[in-house]
């Protein structure tokens, strides 16, 4: 058990790093990676997959962020209901030139931030982001390659996607 | 083997180290005489470096005791000796407006479905006590947080005047309940004491409340229904202004 506690234990940093790049905030983020553990400590034995623990722990935590996401967007209907906006909604005008890459990376869609974390970041095999993201390795390439695609244009502020095209 | 001229997927395989050593070395001898692609690929290994670096940060933050395995196979033996005997209100709170996108925070509550407006409590207890919450909105300047929260309960009744009392409203919450939305405004005297108001539906079974006030703990609740909504003024039972307080909450 003990054995078991020192490789989450090292583990844990990461899974903090991936999951404030997911939520945007620490607070929630350490709320994630709590939930996450509590939920491969009482799923160890029975579930427990073959391959890397970190992927798994990965995979746990993703798939408990989307679940709450979900919730949070069910909520944010509920708020429309109330206002008859959608004020969630970012709008072209916010988006801006990022001057570092980090900037850059934080203004990409949550998906391909965790897809970059985790294979530019972690180096997860694409298997084991397949696993993870519950896709096909060929979609997990193309979504990788538009990710990546998507991070450059922001560096290099190329800010003129199709999308903003189309509304000229 | 990979193929020549390879594909995307392979450029990308050979960024990320994916490729067996013999692909690797075909790769980087095709890359040598085609400059166009050896620029491409040489970005993302720049995105990529530059991104681990930019991140490596992160991996030092203290250690948060709360998240030892320990410490949550401990927390996990008190809960199941509970038996677990009440049921888990999960309160979500979302950041609406801005570029920020959203957040969310699950808690697990005692709830007690006996005893009226309990969410508002424990609302208080996270937000203004343990300062768990961060503000949705906060007020800029008069009137602002009646336009906030008519955004969302546009029928509720008017923010109570605290002024008498030396209170002011200052920030606002949105969360999510078993009973529906609710807004919690917080306001605040001179000397740093806290009162919130919240307002909810009624929930699915249209539970309206009679005028009534009750202490939990170190808290104390007023609370009312009014305009198809469910509210409740939470102050802390030693403040002093509490008596003053409850002197001008004439609704």
């Amino acid at each position: 058990m003990s054995e078991f506690d020192e490789q989450l234990r090292e583990i844990i940093p990461r899974l903090r790093r991936f999951a404030v790049s997911l939520t945007r905030n620490s607070s929630s983020a350490d709320d994630l990676v709590q939930a996450s553990l509590e939920r491969a400590l009482s799923s160890w034995g029975d579930k427990r997959a073959d391959g890397d623990l970190r992927a798994w722990l990965f995979a746990i935590l993703y798939r408990q962020f989307l679940d709450a996401h979900r919730r949070s967007r069910r909520y944010a209907r509920m708020l429309e209901f109330f206002t008859g906006r959608d004020d969630a909604e970012p709008s072209a005008e916010r988006t801006v030139i990022a001057r570092s890459t980090l900037q850059a990376f934080e203004r990409l869609p949550t998906e391909q931030r965790a897809l970059l974390l985790m294979v530019s970041v972690e180096g997860l095999s694409y298997k084991e982001v397949a696993e993870i993201l519950d896709a096909p390795i060929g979609t997990v390439m193309s979504r990788l390659s538009r990710a990546r695609q998507a991070l450059r244009q922001l560096s290099d502020g190329e800010i003129s996607s199709p999308s903003l095209r189309i509304l000229k | 083997m990979i193929s020549l001229p390879p594909n995307e997927r392979d450029l990308h395989a050979y960024v990320d180290h994916q490729l067996s050593d013999a692909d690797r070395r075909v790769l980087e001898t095709w890359l040598a005489s085609h400059p166009d692609e050896a620029a491409q690929v040489r970005a993302w290994q720049q995105d990529a470096q530059q991104l681990r670096a930019a991140l490596s940060g992160a991996l030092q933050q203290p250690a948060n005791p709360a998240l030892d395995p320990a410490m949550i196979r401990q927390r996990r033996q008190r809960q199941s000796r509970r038996h677990l005997a009440s049921a888990a209100v999960l309160l979500i709170a979302v950041s609406v407006g801005g570029f920020s996108g959203w957040q969310a925070r699950e808690m697990t509550l005692v709830r007690s479905t006996m005893l009226p407006m309990t969410d508002a409590l424990q609302a208080y207890r996270l937000i203004a006590q343990q300062g768990m919450l961060p503000a949705d909105y906060k007020v800029d300047s008069e009137g602002d947080m009646q336009r906030w929260l008519d955004r969302y309960f546009t029928r509720a009744s008017r923010l109570p005047d605290l002024k008498a009392a030396g209170f002011e409203p200052v920030s606002g919450r949105l969360l999510s309940t078993d009973e529906g939305p609710a807004a919690m405004v917080m306001y605040e005297d001179g000397r740093g004491h806290k009162v919130s108001f919240y307002v909810r539906p009624p929930g699915p079974k249209n539970t309206f409340l009679p005028r009534g006030s009750r202490s939990d703990g170190d808290l104390q609740a007023e609370y009312w229904s009014g305009g198809g909504y469910n509210y409740a003024m939470v102050s802390p039972v030693d403040t002093p202004a509490a008596q003053q307080l409850k002197q001008s909450l004439q609704f």
